[in-house]
């Protein structure tokens, strides 16, 4: 007892001798289940790190969305952030406010991702960006539901909306959405083209290349405007967050909604295993099959105060161990090669991804974010106002101009 | 006249029945389980089994006796600073005449009813680069400039109703300026401090923008910013909301309840705001 | 008075010197930034011209969100302070428990916006919300209060004024303690001589409350943004928008804040002729005491 005092004295002695580091993170993981993951993470890194004192700052997602790059910029920036893979990261490496962090993988960055996660952590020579779990995008709906209507998942678009047709005549909401901060009808819009146009046509057009004004942005809206003309959405969901229209499906209310694997975060362990996703259905059989796998993760503010602590921080992230832990217990995906999918799940999740011939990131975080704004307040105003289409995409092009001239 | 006295009677308990419906269904709500609220719809009537469980759950998850403590420790200093800088700037104004003096009010006036987005990217940049960004120290002192427009305003206000014979009085007696600021307008001030201070009380503790764009850090956030973390946490739970919304409210209700004269005078005298 | 110059200067130093740094300065800068391409983000930015104003004056979203201060503006002015008027009248005379009543119609003025927003997004939720619950009592089927573009508007007015209308009583509470009680109980119950009576004589005694009430209430209904921020962010797709929340998007979520400024500068000069107006009335009315 003695002993283990007197280490324990040395131990603080040499701490507040040598200056306890600290360190501040900042994160959007609001929701209960990942706030709680994320902060026993944080308890072991500390645990392993007695000499850094860190202190974890939650904000609600959009808020935090927004006050990022006041952070940034402030010479009181935090030393580590939540954030985005791709263009969202890039966006600010561009603009010289993230610190490169190539030293801190052994062997590189390819010893602990796979090759492919590489673009979308880096901009130019240098790697931005840590990445910590990716998941994938799907129809979620309640097999309960399928089941007593005698519904088999549908494969093809015409298949889909007889489903849909079918719900809606047993008095379900077949597709609930929840477009008070917009982003969840990206993901429609993302769908529709990758199934319509294809991927390199997708990317075209989130790298501002093709004119929202095309023939084939149009045909998107024809195949959207199906599923708006038959009432096959929830009404009012401009005024539900992404949360509340998931409560929807949660009460049996709804049968089907079009999100990403975290929808289980939030889902109550009663309906947790009546939750169940199909892919998104095909459209035209002569194009591939891609997907929307978002990468989340963490990056360094170039303006940190302590970029030491950050980049000890950032590799006991990347670690295997520590991916794995996050991973597991959020049912996601590991951002490290080598951890496998945590449950029947996510295997099936990686099996779809596997399978596709191509992914996307997601519309807001493939475009520029100001592009990302104006485009996604126009799908929901079509969602709202179909026949409006002409105009919207009119003034979605006149954006276009404007911002990638 | 008996029959129309009563029908005024009947419509004023039913304005005054509309205007605390919010209220009442607030409270309702924060004492019903989640399965009452979404089954019987009826926000309001009250809870058929009470749940004051929802108060602890928001009061432990949001972490709310922090921010509570955090919030005195801006409002308090904010409005003491408020109201001693603002009695000088008032007390000169109203008692010397004075080249720019008519110049320098319309100042204070007018950076008070200007619109507030118009300091919001400056006074962020500045708070920055004078490293006073997410500190206590930064948002009083912004708190303190910014209800400097408003407190001169109301203080002057009140001044000028103090008789000038009081002032030239002390100043035949030889009373230094500084004496007769602190020895005999202030103790006469008095009540309109006391209104003014009530008024600002509330006003800083319910402040939620600035402190949204000068704090960052968690530790030291106000109750506002903390019950929109609630928020976006338990954002289907309508019950434990509501709960955070009261204890959010209670202080300033319980304030305005306990200094109602006050506030009201405080309102009409300085006739802006709200 | 006599005195010496630099008295008067020596008590204004510390307070003018906090107010020039925190709110007089920064208003030029803003103005200054509204004629820039900053994005809030670059250490450098050019300067360039009006371009953000003509761009401002073809953007139909800032033509829909001025176009919703107005209607803030008639809801704030054209009703609440009428409507405050009217209640004070009601509750300004000798009844048992008036004392209660007032106090009860005063508390909307104590919460916080983040709170009132709260409250009211409970009772305007489309589906389970208690005004949509009450309506269906009566058969009337669900509306979209904060859903429906044509609506949502009304809708955070009517939430906004729940705090206006008792700002604006307050008012008019204070003035009417000028006039007698059994003038304004006359008024209620004398019919049509009690309305004479009442434009006549009550109305021009509260005058300087009706100035006041209303200038307040147009420059609250042209900065109006606490409860769009917290109910809609101005959706949906901006048809909620005001012009404070617009240039709140723009300038720190789009990464615009030249453009943002240039926003805050078209609000400050529309609000400028008020602040006139107040400045005139208000100092000119205690100049005359």
């Amino acid at each position: 007892m003695r002993k283990v005092l007197f280490v324990f004295l040395v131990l603080s002695i040499v701490v507040s001798l040598l200056g306890a580091q600290k360190l501040v993170i900042n994160s959007y993981m609001s929701d209960p289940a990942p706030k709680k993951v994320f902060a026993e993470l944080v308890e072991q890194f500390k645990a392993e790190h007695p000499e850094i004192e860190v202190t974890v700052n939650t904000f609600a997602h959009e808020d935090f969305k927004t006050l990022l790059r006041t952070w940034l910029n402030s010479s009181n920036a935090p030393d580590v952030v939540t954030w985005f893979a791709g263009e969202r990261m890039r966006y600010f490496a561009s603009k010289g406010l993230l610190e490169p962090i190539d030293d801190i993988f052994d062997g590189g960055f390819e010893a602990y991702f796979p090759g492919a996660f590489k673009s979308a952590s880096a901009y130019e020579d240098h790697i931005y960006f840590v990445p910590q779990s990716w998941y994938w995008w799907g129809v979620y709906y309640r097999k309960s539901i399928f089941e007593k209507l005698g519904l088999t998942v549908p494969v093809t678009w015409y298949q889909f909306l007889n489903t849909c047709e079918k719900l809606k005549e047993a008095g379900y909401i077949p597709i609930t959405i929840g477009t008070k901060y917009l982003w969840t009808a990206a993901g429609w819009f993302d769908y529709l083209n990758m199934r319509v146009n294809g991927l390199d046509y997708h990317l075209k057009l989130t790298n501002g290349e093709i004119e929202y004004t095309d023939e084939g942005v149009k045909k998107v809206f024809e195949y959207w405007k199906q599923l708006v003309d038959a009432g096959y959405f929830i009404s009012n969901h401009t005024s539900y967050t992404w949360q509340d229209a998931a409560n929807y499906l949660f009460t049996g209310d709804a049968a089907m909604y079009l999100m990403g694997q975290f929808i289980k975060d939030v889902a109550p362990e009663s309906v947790k295993d009546d939750l169940d996703f199909f892919r998104f259905p095909v459209i035209d059989g002569n194009i591939g099959l891609y997907e929307d796998t978002p990468i989340d993760g963490f990056m360094i503010p170039a303006k940190a105060q302590n970029k030491e602590a950050a980049k000890i921080f950032l590799e006991f992230i990347a670690s295997k161990e520590a991916q794995e832990y996050f991973a597991s217990n959020l049912g996601r995906l590991a951002a490290n090669k080598d951890v496998p999918a945590p449950d029947a799940h996510a295997q099936k999740g990686l099996d779809m991804i596997l399978a596709s011939d191509g992914v996307m990131q997601f519309y807001d975080r493939d475009t520029n974010p100001e592009m990302a704004t104006a485009g996604m307040n126009g799908f929901v105003e079509f969602m709202v106002y179909p026949v409006r289409i002409d105009f919207i995409l009119k003034n979605l092009e006149i954006e276009r101009w404007r911002i990638f001239k | 006249m008996r029959a129309k006295k009563i029908v005024f009677y009947i419509l004023a308990t039913i304005i005054v029945l509309l205007w605390i419906a919010p209220f009442m269904i607030s409270f309702f709500t924060s004492f019903k389980s989640m399965d009452e609220l979404m089954l019987t719809r009826k926000w309001w009537a009250p809870p058929k089994k009470w749940f004051p469980s929802n108060f602890i759950t928001a009061w432990k998850d949001a972490n709310m006796g922090r921010y509570f403590l955090n919030t005195f420790i801006i409002t308090i200093p904010s409005v003491l600073g408020a109201l001693f800088l603002s009695s000088l700037s008032a007390y000169a104004l109203a008692w010397y005449k004075f080249r720019l003096s008519k110049l320098i009010l319309m100042i204070f006036v007018g950076g008070m009813l200007i619109p507030f987005q118009m300091l919001l990217i400056p006074v962020y940049r500045f708070s920055v680069s004078l490293g006073i960004y997410d500190r206590f120290i930064g948002v009083i002192l912004f708190h303190i400039a910014f209800q400097l427009g408003f407190c001169t305003f109301f203080l002057r206000n009140f001044m000028k109703t103090i008789p000038a014979s009081i002032f030239d009085a002390a100043m035949i007696d030889g009373a230094g300026h500084f004496t007769i600021y602190s020895k005999i307008v202030m103790p006469l001030v008095l009540p309109a401090l006391a209104a003014l201070g009530i008024l600002e009380f509330t006003w800083i503790w319910n402040d939620y923008l600035w402190s949204l764009i000068l704090i960052q850090s968690d530790k030291i956030k106000p109750i506002t910013l903390g019950l929109v973390n609630l928020q976006g946490q338990w954002i289907t739970s309508w019950n434990t909301m509501a709960a955070g919304a009261i204890i959010a409210a209670v202080v300033p209700l319980f304030v305005f309840l306990l200094f109602q004269r006050y506030f009201i005078e405080g309102l009409t005298v300085g006739s802006v705001k709200g | 008075m006599k005195s010496k110059k630099w008295v008067p200067y020596a008590f204004l130093a510390l307070p003018l010197l906090m107010y020039s740094i925190w709110v007089i300065f920064p208003i030029f800068q803003t103005l200054y930034l509204s004629f820039t391409d900053w994005d809030g983000v670059s250490p450098e930015f050019s300067i360039i011209g009006w371009d953000n104003f003509k761009l401002l004056f073809q953007d139909p979203y800032f033509r829909i969100s001025l176009w919703n201060n107005i209607k803030w503006l008639i809801g704030f002015a054209g009703v609440s302070v009428p409507l405050g008027l009217l209640i004070a009248m009601l509750l300004d005379q000798k009844f048992r428990g008036s004392k209660v009543y007032k106090t009860l119609m005063y508390l909307p003025m104590t919460l916080s916006f983040v709170v009132i927003g709260q409250i009211w997004s409970w009772i305007l939720e489309p589906r389970y919300g208690a005004l949509n619950s009450f309506l269906s009592i009566f058969g009337i089927k669900s509306v979209g209060w904060l859903s429906d573009p044509n609506i949502v508007t009304y809708s955070l007015i009517m939430a906004a004024s729940w705090r206006q209308i008792s700002y604006a009583m307050v008012l008019y509470l204070a003035g009417l303690k000028q006039v007698p009680k059994e003038l304004v109980e006359a008024a209620w119950v004398d019919g049509a001589n009690g309305w004479k009576r009442f434009v006549h004589v009550i109305l021009p005694m509260l005058r300087p409350a009706t100035i006041v009430a209303i200038t307040v209430s147009v420059i609250d209904s042209l900065r109006a943004f606490d409860i769009v921020y917290v109910l809609t962010r101005g959706g949906p797709f901006y048809s909620s928008s005001v012009m404070a929340n617009y240039m709140y998007i723009m300038a720190f979520n789009n990464y615009r804040m030249g453009y943002g400024s240039a926003i805050a500068t078209i609000q400050f000069l529309i609000t400028l002729g008020f602040i006139v107006f107040y400045m005139r009335n208000v100092l000119k009315k205690e100049e005359a005491l």
